[in-house]
Order: structure tokens, then C-alpha cells, then sequence
């Protein structure tokens, strides 16, 4: 009954058709064909008017039916859904007056984001002399898989922060903005993991991993959610923060930063301690352009860093011109060897038994041609970092031995190995007794200066090339000895033919009964022992006194001599040299 | 591993400013806030706040502790988080609680808990987990008899 009923109005209804056409401007009929499509399809004239509609206009756009009868403007009918935003609606029309305009036949696109979600893809082409198409498809689907794909290229996989790319896009993007004068525009904080590789070192890869993951976590905790954090590299993150609001603020941040990661983690039952340092800059105050503003949050970073770990710094003015003379002295420091800007001075050393001179300690000194002398303290530390040490101490060690080689038979020369020298033991082995050969010096001339550092380094290593230089005929001293922490053990490590006390023990000898018991101690511990013992820095008679009657065998200072230049050292003998000092006369 | 029964103990300093009723209150955030997620997750433990300082024990499935401590880590209301003990344990220590609470806002101070919690923070090595996990049951025993007599 129901279908009988339904057929008979089908009938009436198609009777009616041809009359209806003529009489509404909206016809059914081609609604009907297009009413299967899955996307809304509407045809408007040249005043942007609807003509036609289909279902998906009434499905997917929620325009009301009622409205297709009497021609309405486009916009109105879409803004009567309510899905289309003001600006929705505008860049609507303005891309269907646009597809009017054009008379070459293409088509027009645009891109419509709707109140509703959904994400429109529409496109416009003329139909005919006064007809035009468009038609609205639903893309969100497609979006979402795109999006998808695009983040997954963006982000580090392992943390699912943003990577370097997005991180300096976004910089970009924040900093090309127009901005206040006043307010900040953007902080850009890099952070550095204090302890990473040791952990990744000693509890392997996956914890080095899932702590990486923790430690997203945390930044993640203590940041807004619209900061970028971005991941750039194997343990550095970059942080950007847009309109970071007040100079305290950021410190704040920084702060909040620096405790999270400081705390201790649990991973897998264990127990990891990391820590961050972290420097920053503000855009426009710092810099304004983006990687400008990264070079000064990194100068920031190297501070905190040297500055002790677990700590933030903002970026200063001085960090510029400290890096940059820096790289100066870096480069000058390269081509001062080649330019014979290097030299060495000789500071004598006295044998308190005698009196005579026992040897020179060979100083090195840097004369640079605009800055004049440069103290070791300042360049000795860059050539360690940029590799310069090693081929530096061979020179060291030729001069010294070549001009020692020109000194009566009995005077020795001392020469500083630095712990970088040990780190190729056969480089340096070679190298003492090339200069030794090459400068023909009887090997018992020659004696090797090391620190404690050296021995702390590679322990193993380091001794097995102390003996080989040893079995050269090379004598080997402790230099600094009392400065380290297990001064005694070091002793214990190596068969040493002296040790050098420190000079801040000889300057303190007469105001500390600390100093005092330590000089007499290691004075005793070398009779005992059988090595000689060398005060450093000795400037008074006083401290002489005291030295002599503490039972050191030899002595260095300002006392008997400055360092002095190679073209000084005949005189220099002459008057110390094979006699006996004046000041020191011969003990009984 | 990570499914067998495992204990955290921890001590920390209160990061909390304000008022002793406001610090209460607080606290009894925190306990109310613990006690579902911990019921959720398979956790019992301890917190016992005295002079300042909180010290906790949190029992269960290794990736469940886990987990709550790097939630309670991130949280700022407490600071310098000392671990004492992470290790497999034995029976729960507070098979009856997600979270016992013991300490000042429960209305007692004891100086000599604040003192030896201060020790802890000062020198973990000093003052062990167990040490810890065994007067953090005592105290609440105790509690839960006060509570009773009272
Ligand atoms: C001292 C202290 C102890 C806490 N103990 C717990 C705990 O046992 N369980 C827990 O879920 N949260 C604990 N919290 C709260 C967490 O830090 C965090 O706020 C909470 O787990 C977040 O839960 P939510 O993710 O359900 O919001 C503690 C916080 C503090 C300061």
C-alpha cells in the first residue's frame, strides 16, 4: 500500500516537472543527477546568484532548502548553513568573482576551513556563457593524513619534539612579525645536558633514549603550551618563547627549566642524575634576526657552561666580544708557530748543597706583534682545546734541547710535558729522543716536567710512557706537587727523580703553619725517599732560610734570577754558574 | 620487571609558601589527588611531612612508581628531591593504603622526625631507605592508633 502510493506520487511529481522548471529558477531535474556526488555542487550566474543546488548544498553546507527557491545571492545562502565563518565567507566570494572575471577557462581553488571542522576544498569553473560552477569537497580527511605526515617529518621521532628545521622556521616566523618597542618579541633558550654521554655511556642506548623522552617531559612541564621546543641534537634543545613578557619572567622560566631537569630521574629501577645549563637571548633586545639571536643564546650557553654547570645566563654584549677575541687569538695562536713568535726563557735553578746552578727550566712565551708578550695562563689553554699543544711542546722540546746543547756539561735543562702530549705516547717518546739526537744532548741533561693532572688522566698509559722516556736517560720530575688531590698516591705511581713543591707553599711558608708543615714534610718525604726536592718560587732570604733548614735540595725564584731570554743565559752563568753564589755559601 | 613489586623512597623540601593552614590544605590536595591515582594505579605507599620536609614511600608495579614519580617530580610545589631507595621490594610495607599520610597537619609535630628527615636531605648516604620506610610505618601506625583513641 505504502509503495503503491509512494509510485503514484513519483508520477505526479514527474508530470509536474516541465511546469515547475519553468516556473521556479532552481530547478530539481539536474539536482537530482548531481544529488549522488559526494560533494555540494551549486551553479550562479554572473552576479554570483544561485541557480542550482544539489543535496550535498543541503547535506554538507546545512543551506536551508527553503532559500534555493528564489535565486539568493551565494553568500547569503551559505551564511543561512551558519558553517561558513566572515572570512570563510569573504574569501568565498571574492573566488567566485574572480572565476567571473576570468576568461581564459581555468579553473579557481580555494581553501575553506568551516565553523564545523571540516576542511573544504572549492573549485570554480565557467559552464557556460553566464554559468558557473562550484563545487565544495570535503578534504578533512585527506588534511589530517597530510598533516600527519608533514609533523612526522618535522618532529624527532624519538621525543616528538620539533626538529632543527621547524624550530628555525618558526624563529623566522616570530621574528618577521611586527613587534613593540618595548616588549619583548621572542627568548630563545638553548639548553645543554650537563651529564648526558656518561649515562648514555655506562646504562646504554634505550635509557640514553628513554631518558631523552623524560627529559621532553619535563620541558614540557615547565614551559607554556605554545613555546616551541625543539630538539637539535643528540642532547641540545631549543626553546622559543614568543612575547615572553618581562625580563624577570624569563629568568623565571629559565630557572624553572634548570631545577626540572636537575631533579633525579627513575628509569627502568634506576636512578639517573642530568642537569641542564642554559643560556638565552631576547629578540629585538639581544638580536632580531634569527640566527643572530641563536648565536647569542649559544654564547649565553658556553658561559653557563664555564660558568659551572646546572645554571642559566642571559646573553651580554661582553659574551660578542669575548667570543670574538677569542677567535682572534685563535687564529693569530695558528700562525704563530710558522712566524717564529713562539720563544723560551730559562729560569734558573739553584742545588742548595753546592750552591752551583743546577739547571734552567724552560718557560715558554709568545711575543705577538700588536699585543706584545701573551701570558701562558691565557694561551696555553686554546692551544689545548684547538689541537696546537702537541706540535707546540715538540718545538718546545727541540729549542730547549738545541740550546741546552750550547750550556757548560753540568747545566741541565727542565722542559713541561702537558697531558694532551701523552695522549699519543709513541708521538711524544719519539719526539724526546729525536730532539735529543737531533741537538746531540747527553740524555742526563734533559729532565721532563709533568703534573698531576697528567697522571690523573690515563693512569696506565701515562706510566708506561714515563718509563720509556726514562729508559732514554731522561730525568722525570712532579711538577706543582701539593696542588692535586692525591698528591701522595701519584708519588706512590711512578718512580719520580724529583718533585717541584708548589710556589704558593713557598709564598705562604712564613704566614701558615700549614705551608710551613707541608714544605717540611715533603722535604723529609723526599730525603727519605731519595728524590730531590725543588722549592718553587722562592723571592726572600727568609724563605730561604727556612727552606735550607727544612732540607730541600734545590731552589727557583725571583730570588737568584727572573726567567731570561736565551742571548742572557752566558752571563747568567757566568755569574751563578761553577762558582759557588755569593748568597750561597758552601755548608760545611 | 617492570610487573614486580617495587619500592621509591624519597624525601623533599616544600616548595609551598604561606600559611601553616593554607600549607595544610595543601596537602590535603595533594593526599586526595594521590589516593585516586594511586588506587588507579596499583600504588601504596606513605607521605609523612614534618618541618618542611616531605619524605614518601611509593610501592608497585616498577613502570606504575615510575611513572608517579616523574609526575610528582615535575610537580612545583616541592624542590630538591633526594631518592633514597629504588629497589625490588618485598610485601607492601602499607598494603592497606594508597596513601597514608602522617606528619605536622595532622596536628603533631615531633622534632626528632624533623630532625632525622633534615639528616636525609642534608646526607642521603647518611640516613638509608630502609631507615626511612621503617619510620614512615611506624608513624603511621601510630597515627592510625591516635586516630582511633582519639
Ligand atoms: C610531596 C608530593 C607527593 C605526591 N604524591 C603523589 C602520589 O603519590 N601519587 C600521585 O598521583 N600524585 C602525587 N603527587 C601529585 C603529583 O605531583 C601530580 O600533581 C599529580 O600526580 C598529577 O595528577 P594528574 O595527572 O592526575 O593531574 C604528589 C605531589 C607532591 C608535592
Amino acid at each position: 500500500m505504502a509503495a503503491l502510493l509512494d509510485r503514484a506520487t513519483a508520477r505526479r511529481t514527474r508530470r509536474a516537472a516541465p511546469k515547475a522548471r519553468a516556473r521556479r529558477p532552481v530547478p530539481t531535474l539536474p539536482c537530482l543527477a548531481l544529488d549522488g556526488l559526494p560533494q555540494a555542487v551549486l551553479v550562479f550566474d554572473a552576479k554570483l546568484r544561485l541557480l542550482l543546488g544539489n543535496a550535498g548544498l543541503l547535506g554538507m553546507l546545512n543551506v536551508p532548502p527553503a532559500l534555493l527557491a528564489g535565486r539568493p545571492r551565494l553568500v547569503e545562502a551559505l551564511a543561512a548553513g551558519k558553517r561558513f565563518s566572515p572570512e570563510a565567507l569573504r574569501a568565498t566570494e571574492q573566488v567566485c568573482a574572480a572565476a567571473v572575471a576570468r576568461t581564459d577557462g581555468v579553473e579557481e581553488t580555494a581553501h575553506l576551513d568551516l565553523a564545523n571542522g571540516l576542511s573544504i576544498m572549492l573549485r570554480l569553473r565557467r559552464i557556460g556563457r553566464c554559468r558557473w560552477v562550484a563545487v565544495f569537497e570535503d578534504v578533512t580527511e585527506f588534511r589530517a593524513t597530510e598533516s600527519r605526515a608533514l609533523a612526522l617529518a618535522l618532529t624527532d621521532p624519538l621525543t616528538g619534539l620539533a626538529n632543527r628545521r621547524v624550530m628555525r622556521e618558526r624563529l623566522g616566523t616570530v621574528l618577521a612579525a611586527p613587534s613593540g618597542r618595548e616588549a619583548a618579541q621572542a627568548a630563545v633558550f638553548c639548553i645543554d645536558l650537563d651529564n648526558f654521554k656518561p649515562v648514555n655511556d655506562t646504562l646504554g642506548h634505550p635509557m640514553g633514549d628513554a631518558l631523552l623522552r623524560a627529559i621532553a617531559g619535563r620541558l614540557r612541564a615547565a614551559l607554556r603550551g605554545d613555546d616551541l621546543i625543539a630538539r637539535v641534537g643528540g642532547d641540545e634543545f631549543v626553546v622559543i618563547q614568543e612575547a615572553p613578557g618581562p625580563e624577570g619572567g624569563v629568568d623565571a622560566v629559565a630557572a624553572r627549566m634548570v631545577d626540572l631537569l636537575g631533579r633525579p630521574f627513575i628509569l627502568n629501577g634506576n636512578l639517573v642524575n642530568v642537569g641542564a645549563s642554559i643560556g638565552y637571548a631576547l629578540s629585538p633586545a639581544d638580536a632580531s634576526d634569527p640566527d643572530a639571536l641563536l648565536r647569542c643564546a649559544d654564547l649565553a650557553l658556553y658561559q653557563a657552561k664555564a660558568g659551572g654547570r646546572r645554571g642559566y645566563r642571559r646573553f651580554t654584549p661582553e659574551m660578542e666580544a669575548r667570543a670574538r677575541a677569542r677567535r682572534l687569538l685563535e687564529q693569530d695562536l695558528r700562525k704563530a708557530l710558522a712566524l717564529s713568535q713562539f720563544e723560551l726563557a730559562y729560569q734558573p735553578k739553584v742545588n742548595l748543597r753546592s750552591g752551583r746552578l743546577a739547571g734552567f727550566e724552560a718557560l715558554l712565551r709568545w711575543r705577538h706583534p700588536e699585543r706584545g708578550l701573551i701570558s701562558p695562563g691565557e694561551f696555553i689553554p686554546v692551544c689545548e682545546e684547538i689541537g696546537l699543544i702537541v706540535p707546540l711542546g715538540e718545538w718546545v722540546l727541540r729549542t730547549a734541547c738545541l740550546e741546552a746543547a750550547g750550556w757548560p756539561a753540568g747545566v741541565a735543562v727542565a722542559v713541561n710535558v702537558s697531558a694532551p702530549q701523552f695522549e699519543e705516547p709513541r708521538r711524544l717518546v719519539g719526539a724526546i729522543g729525536g730532539a735529543l739526537a737531533r741537538a746531540r744532548l747527553d740524555p742526563q741533561r734533559l729532565e721532563v716536567e709533568i703534573t698531576e693532572s697528567v697522571l690523573l688522566r690515563h693512569g696506565a698509559a701515562t706510566r708506561d710512557a714515563l718509563h720509556a722516556i726514562r729508559r732514554l736517560g731522561v730525568r722525570i720530575s712532579m711538577d706543582d706537587f701539593g696542588t692535586g688531590y692525591s698528591s701522595l698516591t701519584q708519588l706512590q705511581s711512578f718512580p719520580f727523580d724529583r718533585i717541584k713543591i708548589d710556589r704558593s707553599f713557598v709564598q705562604n711558608l712564613l704566614d701558615s703553619a700549614e705551608s710551613a708543615a707541608i714544605v717540611r714534610a715533603v722535604a723529609a718525604l723526599g730525603a727519605s725517599l731519595g728524590i730531590a726536592t725543588t722549592a718553587e718560587g722562592v723571592e726572600t732570604e727568609e724563605q730561604l732560610a727556612r727552606i735550607r733548614a727544612d732540607g730541600c735540595t734545590e731552589v727557583q725564584g725571583y730570588l737568584f734570577s727572573r726567567p731570561v731570554g736565551a742571548a742572557e743565559i752566558g752571563a747568567l752563568i757566568a755569574s751563578l754558574g761553577t762558582a759557588p753564589t755569593p748568597r750561597l755559601p758552601v755548608e760545611a | 620487571m617492570s610487573g614486580s613489586l617495587h619500592r621509591i623512597v624519597y624525601c623533599s623540601r616544600n616548595a609551598l609558601a604561606g600559611s601553616a593552614a593554607s600549607v595544610s590544605g595543601e596537602i590535603r590536595d595533594i593526599l586526595a589527588l594521590s589516593r585516586a591515582n594511586n588506587r588507579r594505579d596499583g600504588i601504596t605507599g606513605a607521605l609523612l611531612y614534618s618541618g618542611g620536609v616531605f619524605a614518601q614511600v611509593l610501592e608497585g608495579r616498577l613502570d606504575a612508581i615510575e611513572g608517579a614519580f616523574e609526575r610528582i617530580q615535575r610537580d612545583p610545589r616541592h624542590r630538591d628531591v633526594t631518592v633514597l631507595q629504588i629497589a625490588p621490594a618485598g610485601p607492601r610495607g602499607f598494603p592497606d593504603w594508597s596513601m597514608a599520610f602522617a606528619g605536622d597537619s595532622a596536628g603533631r609535630s615531633d622534632p626528632a622526625t624533623a630532625a632525622r628527615l633534615a639528616e636525609a636531605l642534608a646526607d642521603p648516604d647518611a640516613v638509608g631507605g630502609e631507615e626511612l620506610l621503617d619510620l614512615l610505618r611506624d608513624l603511621v601506625v601510630r597515627e592510625d592508633e591516635w586516630a582511633l583513641a582519639s
